[in-house]
């Protein structure tokens, strides 16, 4: 049913975007570049069969780079499909530049509890300071209106804050009609921060032109820019076209449909993309362009690796991990229907750049001394290529349900990382220290486990910390013991089918919950309502191993006395799950119990001709959620290497630390 | 400022090669002085350590030594996750980690310092000294040792600045070059640097450390000017004498760890403790070797200075010749 319906309204908004886009596009042929623009407007392209989303937006937009200034002046076209069923009188806008600036609500919650890279209390330099800045705003029809833009702060009082404007227009945009906003825009941008900016002559544009909002669930939703949330946009299509120095090598979001060289040591390049939410584009002359390919079920994926200047030798990480994701999701999730991907390797010193994800463009990060067994490459490459299908295809709202895009890409992360690179070693991998991407969300996870349910808006974590560990890592912990609750195969069924049901389109967290339990056929509610929704913790304890002789005053005989014993289990946190218990006797023999976890604690009771081994919870590690994974097993006879080596390795940090203080005698 | 002239630091009338290989054979013939201070080293580490390791070992901590769980993880390979995890269990078995160093080191550092004048008497008088006449040794030289290492740390302040010079330095060529190599290979040549400056101030100030014992000097200036004096006219030879030996020292301190880290089976728990206090036992012989090597060399060199000059021979007499004439 809901499948149906998406098709409906998918049709339906292609076939009104081709007729008001049409219209638009052969009523103002103002000047030859775009009228060219014009001729690839994307209403062509959503009258074809080939629309893959319900097209609301489509953008034209003319850059000029300058980069002595550090500055993007540029154009900005916007025909917006009203698609909402009602008339719309207002609109809100983007200005995400905007956020790097000291008053911001961004750089004030920066301020508060900071964010990737930068403590609280961060005094940015003015260096990393940005801006977005309308000039002009036109809407077609109804005149300038740059004066009727003022800047509106939904998400707090910040009245400094200027990364949303609303735009009032004088008559309202009908039902189904379209209207075209014309705007000209100027951007500073910052020295790289957050993502996007410069650093020498390295550009990463990224949020960088006036985005319309998202009419979702009835109303505009357009949050300020904050330091811990990301972005949500309408599906559309972009015609881009980019003047920048002749020297630089650019990546961009879209497919290059021309470059031209200008007189001016300059050369504009256009591009086009279609079914993708947002723009991005990079340029460096240093970047040398590592192309290849890789053919899934959808066809040939054109892939370009632009790596910076040191770091070739990553090239092929990147491209193994790269090709070996797009694998594991064609098979598992489904097809990735765009015909490129662009990997960005920032230069040394805009690492703040990397590990982003735009469509069909991501970043990427390394540094010249990458040993191999450290595989921060490959796990950025996995995680924001995965960002194609979570965010990028399924578009959920960043702002508002960061686990749905962060968190459920973060559990496929794992899953391919053990596929590629084994399960306990697939983050690191040296003989002396090995660990597993799952443990490592695991353990971000631990670190501030119960502050924030997954379900909190990303602006209102208590602080960024927390924001990271519930999103991605509790996600990816969450979705890891659902799976063995659910089954590998059911949860693997469970992600293709929400791939397939809401691809193209904005899905809540009801959605992939109700999904999930469409699939595995089990009411998950009990299990949804403590990990999703709530803040319970976790945790099983064995309190009590030991056993006694049954006829304690009697002697006892070798292989005849009777020994009853004694196994009590805690549940020391307040999630409650159902739980299974080995509980294995000196002659072999052991049991399994399955306890529901209801009460506080279970004493289980066992009169045999052997005493207790040991006592294990969970003894196949299905509850990734357990937040203690040494309390959970009890062996009587005592081992204590693992203390040792502690001791080992600590007492000989302790000598060598001494040893260098000593050098001062 | 120093005057480098002084009369009794003058150029060393001739190198001195043996020293190399005799203050590997004092620190050899001296070995309970090694043993001693290895002991010490141990037993204080080993204590800062022993309360994390009974945190997470007990019951009342993380109870690993009754955790299967651990033998998993920490035993057969080494998890990096499973520590991450220790620290955020609420009894925080790892806390005090930090501070628990912190403290041997401290005590440590006084320690040597005390050594010091012990270590000194016994490498520069040849003497197998009694405990008695050791620690009376190292009494005798406490105080002017505790303000020379006081010294020492004012000289390292603007060593300091300049490490701090040099890492902007680097910053500023990381940020305008297009490639990380111009600032790798900057960095690799300042640390060179920094290295060669805290090798010859160490030098210095052992230098310092041996004449105050073997003049019983006790004035600082006078102390340090001589030793300066005395480095700076032999710097060469000195210099090579130190840098072989820490070299030796680096090397095989690398060996070790490379063979702890990339040989040893995880599961090797005795063999690597014994591997990593061979590693101390080297480090610190080392350290032992260059104090011994450079007291051998001052030896030498004040040997030297009182050699007899050698006379011209006396001018020769006429024979007298006695002639008997028969009578």
């Amino acid at each position: 049913m809901r499948l149906r319906t998406l098709l409906a309204t998918m049709v339906l908004g292609v076939l009104c975007a081709g007729t008001a886009l049409g219209a638009v596009g052969a009523a103002k042929p103002q000047k030859p570049a775009k009228k060219q623009a014009a001729a690839q407007n994307p209403a062509t392209a959503s009258n074809g069969s080939n629309a893959l989303s319900t097209r609301v937006v489509a953008y034209q937009i003319q850059a000029t780079l300058l980069p002595r200034e550090h500055k993007i002046n540029a154009s900005e076209v916007l025909t917006y499909k009203n698609l909402t069923g009602q008339p719309l009188e207002t609109f809100p806008f983007h200005l995400y530049l905007n956020a790097f600036q000291p008053q911001s609500t961004f750089m004030t919650e920066v301020r508060l509890y900071g964010t990737r890279g930068n403590g609280p209390g961060s005094s940015w330099d003015s260096k990393h300071y940005g801006s977005e800045t309308v000039t002009k705003l036109e809407v077609d029809g109804m005149g300038d209106l740059t004066k009727q833009i003022h800047f509106i702060h939904p998400d707090d009082n910040n009245t400094q804050d200027r990364t949303v404007f609303q735009v009032a227009l004088p008559n309202p945009v009908a039902p189904g009609a379209s209207v075209t906003f014309r705007m000209d825009f100027v951007d500073v941008m910052p020295e790289v921060v957050e993502r996007t900016g410069y650093m020498r002559d390295f550009y990463m544009v990224g949020q960088w032109f006036p985005k319309v909002g998202v009419w979702w669930q009835g109303q505009w939703n357009c949050h300020q820019f904050h330091a811990t949330t990301e972005f949500f946009a309408d599906f559309g299509t972009f015609d881009v076209k980019l003047t920048v120095p002749s020297d630089e090598v650019v990546g961009a979001a879209g497919d290059l449909v021309s470059s031209v060289n200008n007189p001016d040591s300059t050369k504009t390049l256009t591009y086009h993309a279609a079914d993708i939410h947002d723009f991005s584009w990079t340029a460096s002359p240093h970047f040398t362009d590592v192309e290849d390919s890789w053919t899934g079920s959808a066809g040939t994926v054109k892939i370009h690796l632009l790596m910076s200047p040191g770091d070739m030798a990553t090239a092929p990480r990147y491209l193994q991990a790269l090709k070996g994701t797009l694998a594991y999701y064609d098979k598992n999730v489904g097809p990735y229907p765009y015909d490129r991907i662009t990997v960005v390797d920032p230069p040394h010193g805009a690492l703040n750049a990397g590990g982003m994800e735009y469509p069909t463009l991501i970043t990427a990060g390394t540094n010249w001394w990458m040993p191999k067994g450290l595989r921060v490459p490959e796990v950025v490459v996995v995680h924001e290529f995965g960002h194609q299908y979570w965010y990028g295809m399924v578009a959920t709202n960043e702002f508002e349900d960061a686990w749905m895009d962060e968190g459920i890409n973060s559990y496929e992360e794992v899953k391919i990382m053990r596929a590629l690179y084994g399960k306990g070693t697939s983050m690191l991998d040296f003989p002396f220290a090995q660990m597993g991407d799952g443990e490592e969300q695991r353990t971000s996870y631990l670190s501030m486990p119960n502050f924030d349910p997954l379900t909190r808006f990303a602006w209102q974590f208590v602080n960024d910390g927390s924001y990271g560990a519930v999103t991605y890592g509790k996600t990816a912990t969450v979705l890891l013991t659902l799976e063995k609750i659910i089954g590998p195969d059911k949860m693997r069924e469970a992600m293709h089918q929400y791939f397939l049901r809401y691809r193209f389109t904005h899905p809540t967290g009801q959605d992939f919950l109700k999904t999930v339990e469409d699939v595995s056929g089990k009411d998950l509610d009990g299990y949804f309502q403590q990990a999703v929704y709530g803040t319970q913790v976790l945790d099983y304890q064995i309190t009590d191993v030991h056993s006694d002789r049954v006829n304690w005053w009697e002697p006892p005989i070798p292989g005849q006395t009777m020994y009853r014993t004694y196994v009590t289990v805690h549940r020391n946190g307040d999630f409650v799950l159902p739980v299974d218990l080995k509980v294995t006797f000196d002659n072999g023999n052991s049991v399994v119990e399955h306890w529901d976890g209801k009460d506080r604690w279970i004493r289980y009771t066992y009169d045999r001709k052997a005493r207790v081994a040991s006592a294990e919870i969970d003894p196949q590690h299905n509850v990734w959620l357990d937040r203690n994974f040494f309390n959970n097993s009890w062996r009587v006879r005592s081992d204590d290497r693992a203390t040792h080596k502690l001791l080992n390795i600590w007492t000989f940090v302790n000598e060598w630390i001494s040893q260098v203080a000593a050098w001062i005698a | 400022m120093l005057h480098l002239t002084v009369d009794s630091t003058q150029q060393a009338p001739e190198p001195k090669p043996r020293a190399f290989f005799a203050g590997a054979s004092i620190v050899w013939t001296r070995q309970r002085i090694l043993w001693a201070i290895f002991v010490v080293n141990l037993l204080v580490a080993f204590a800062g350590a022993s309360g994390v390791a009974h945190n997470v070992g007990d019951d009342s901590g993380a109870a690993l030594n009754h955790s299967m769980e651990s033998v998993q993880r920490l035993v057969h390979g080494f998890d990096v996750s499973a520590l991450a995890e220790l620290s955020s269990l609420p009894q925080q078995p790892l806390r005090g980690m930090g501070t628990m160093s912190i403290w041997p080191s401290l005590f440590f550092l006084v320690f040597m310092i005390f050594m010091t004048g012990g270590i000194l008497v016994s490498y520069y008088d040849d003497l197998r000294l009694d405990t008695a006449g050791f620690f009376e040794a190292c009494g005798r030289h406490f105080w002017r040792y505790v303000r020379l290492a006081i010294y020492f740390l004012v000289v390292m302040i603007p060593l300091a600045f300049l490490g701090s010079a040099f890492g902007k330095i680097y910053g500023n060529i990381n940020d305008t070059a297009v490639s990380p190599y111009p600032a790798v290979i900057f960095g690799a040549a300042a640390t060179v640097f920094m290295l060669f400056l805290l090798l010859s101030v160490r030098l210095w100030f052992d230098m310092a450390q041996v004449i105050s014992m073997a003049k019983n000097e006790r004035r600082m200036y006078r102390m340090l000017a001589r030793a300066a004096a005395l480095v700076w006219n032999n710097f060469g030879s000195l210099f090579w004498l130190y840098l072989r030996i820490s070299v030796i020292g680096w090397v095989l301190f690398g060996a070790g760890l490379y063979s702890w880290m990339m040989v040893l089976r995880p599961e090797s728990i005795g063999l690597a403790f014994l591997l990593g206090q061979a590693m101390v036992i080297v480090w610190l012989g080392t350290r032992l070797w260059q104090r011994a090597a450079e007291t051998e060399w001052y030896k030498q060199y004040r040997v030297s200075l009182y050699q007899p000059v050698p006379m011209p021979p006396p001018p020769v007499q006429p024979a007298v010749v006695e002639t008997l004439t028969p009578s």
